[in-house]
């Protein structure tokens, strides 16, 4: 498998780009991971509050949260996570809030 | 360093599992299958048909290749001359090295497509041997893990992305007041279990969970013209990944659920979201699964959003869509399936500028992404790569947008669309419909 590379720790990724471990998700994972799969150099608090929000939302249940849930609990349109994760709510932000790839058509 | 758990699995491969998996395959093979295996010359026409070859140009990627690996099989264990003298015939031992080879050619190297077998001079249906051979992987639990935990989810759980019942119905209600905002009317529903409609509208669960557009896209459609219909709260799963893993008891528990639905709603035609293998399997394969006809119309949505701009039950402006727009034809509902000219019907109604790539309709590529891919991670690299031809055929049409009536398609054409920075976008062809919806909101 891939690795990425963090303040000189190598961190285990498949082959798209989703952490194989989600233990290994540390702030600067995420931004790393922002930066190389999303195009995105700087994190805004909007990003962090959806990353957090679906890594919380892992953590608890081990599923990544409905579209629905992440518009309400972080009051976003979902036209605007859209364009903070090009990718979308999968590729992208679940990607960087370390989660592992999601089953289905995905 | 993550152990690779599908090679363990083959090194652990006893010879009675060896066995299990013949004998699954030899189930398959009825005359059809066995005139299949025994006629390929192997002229190599083939070779150009299939875009896993026509990116790599590796004999391994050659359709004749990958049927020759079930054909050396089935000449070792079940014909006359294989079993006398192998040598001569090309006949091949089953053993861990070609458990390897099968997972790596059949599972990690095909779309299930078809493209080869339309250009089969012999007309081979290359593609059902390679489906036979995958069901004898499965049988014995060598699956690619992404393609089994799919299976297995949707098998444990009741929708492949494993759902809730509840969460579900909530979205749907969210969605709901989305839709009164926006054809600004109250009263418009998205009715969920309700019982004599004409249609039940079956999703794929990637739908509520991460792209819940497409829903509010047909949700639209369906107000503007009229529609009696309905969701359920269960069994509502339009995909089926046991047509991919070869797994026909799995495939045959996915699509009864459907049935089940119909029967619990009484309803007349069961209707398909955009998925092209959904499609497939509900339509053509789920009656031999079940081992039963269906007593019930089945419809993609392309078909019943067709028939409403012929009846004029919506009007469309195709003004609203002024992006130049081409569409990407998803093999299973064109080429496999049969529905071709409804989504060009209806593009041609709803955009100003279509263009179609070349080649199309049944001769269309593959995107790359069919069989499963998609969930087989281990093969990404190379399903991006088999793809390029995909992001060529796109680029010369110089459209922004691609229609792509098929969710599965729709991810890997934004994968493409990445990774070969093409500056378009792939939408479902109900959402471009939805977008140009003359609603009268008198």
């Amino acid at each position: 498998m891939p690795f990425i590379e963090v303040k000189g720790k190598k961190i285990e990724v498949n082959e798209e780009g989703f952490l194989a471990n989600h233990e290994d998700w540390a702030k600067e994972v995420a931004e790393l991971l922002a930066k190389e799969e999303e195009g995105i150099e700087n994190l805004t608090d909007d990003h962090w509050a959806v990353i957090n929000y679906i890594r919380n939302y892992y953590l608890e249940k081990k599923l990544a949260p409905m579209v629905r849930k992440l518009c309400k609990n972080t009051g976003f349109k979902l036209k605007y996570i859209f364009e903070l994760f090009p990718s979308g709510p999968a590729r992208g932000a679940c990607k960087v809030a370390g989660l592992p790839k999601p089953d289905g058509c995905v | 360093m993550t152990k690779d758990l599908l090679e363990e699995k083959i090194n652990q491969l006893k010879p009675k599992d060896l066995m299990k998996a013949l004998q699954v395959f030899r189930e398959k093979l009825n005359q059809e299958y066995v005139a299949y295996l025994s006629s390929c010359v192997h002229c190599g026409l083939c070779a150009d048909s299939c875009h896993y070859y026509l990116a790599d140009k590796d004999v391994q990627s050659l359709p004749a290749y990958k049927l020759n690996l079930a054909q050396g099989i089935f000449k070792k264990y079940f014909s006359f001359f294989g079993k006398n003298i192998p040598g001569l015939v090309g006949a091949e031992e089953f053993n861990q090295k070609m458990v390897r080879e099968w997972v790596d050619s059949l599972f990690g190297r095909c779309t299930l497509c078809g493209r080869c077998s339309l250009n089969c001079a012999l007309g081979i249906n290359i593609h059902y041997i390679i489906r036979a051979a995958r069901s004898a992987l499965a049988a014995i639990d060598i699956v690619p893990s992404g393609l089994q935990s799919t299976v297995d989810t949707a098998l444990e759980k009741g929708n492949n992305m494993g759902i809730p019942s509840k969460d579900w119905v909530e979205t749907v209600e969210w969605l709901e007041e989305e839709l009164q905002d926006e054809v600004g009317d109250k009263q418009a529903r998205l009715p969920m279990n309700k019982k004599g409609t004409r249609l039940f509208y079956a999703i794929n669960p990637r739908e509520p969970m991460f792209f819940p557009l497409s829903i509010l896209a047909v949700g639209k459609i369906f107000y503007a013209a009229g529609e009696s219909w309905t969701f359920s709260s269960d069994n509502y799963d339009v995909t089926n990944y046991g047509y991919f893993s070869g797994n026909d008891e799995a495939a045959a528990t996915m699509s009864g659920r459907l049935v089940q639905s119909m029967e619990k709603l009484g309803c007349k035609t069961l209707v398909l979201a955009e998925c092209g293998h959904g499609f497939s399997a509900a339509r053509w394969e789920a009656p031999e699964w079940l081992k039963k006809k269906h007593d019930f119309e089945v419809k993609s949505i392309l078909e019943v959003v067709a028939d409403y701009i012929q009846q004029a039950r919506i009007k469309l402006d195709p003004l609203c869509n002024s992006d130049p727009v081409t569409l990407h034809d998803p093999c299973n509902h064109v080429r496999l399936g049969g529905i071709v000219e409804e989504q060009r019907f209806i593009l041609k109604n709803a955009v100003s500028h279509f263009t179609e790539m070349r080649p199309n309709r049944e001769k269309n590529f593959c995107c790359g992404g069919g069989g499963g891919q998609l969930a087989m991670t281990r093969f990404s690299q190379r399903r991006l790569k088999a793809g390029q031809i995909k992001a060529d055929q796109i680029r010369k049409t110089g459209a922004k947008i691609v229609a792509a009536p098929c969710h599965n398609c729709i991810d890997q054409l934004t994968d493409l669309n990445k990774h070969y920075k093409l500056g378009v976008e792939a939408k479902t062809v109900c959402e471009i419909a939805a977008d140009a919806l003359i609603i009268d909101k008198s």
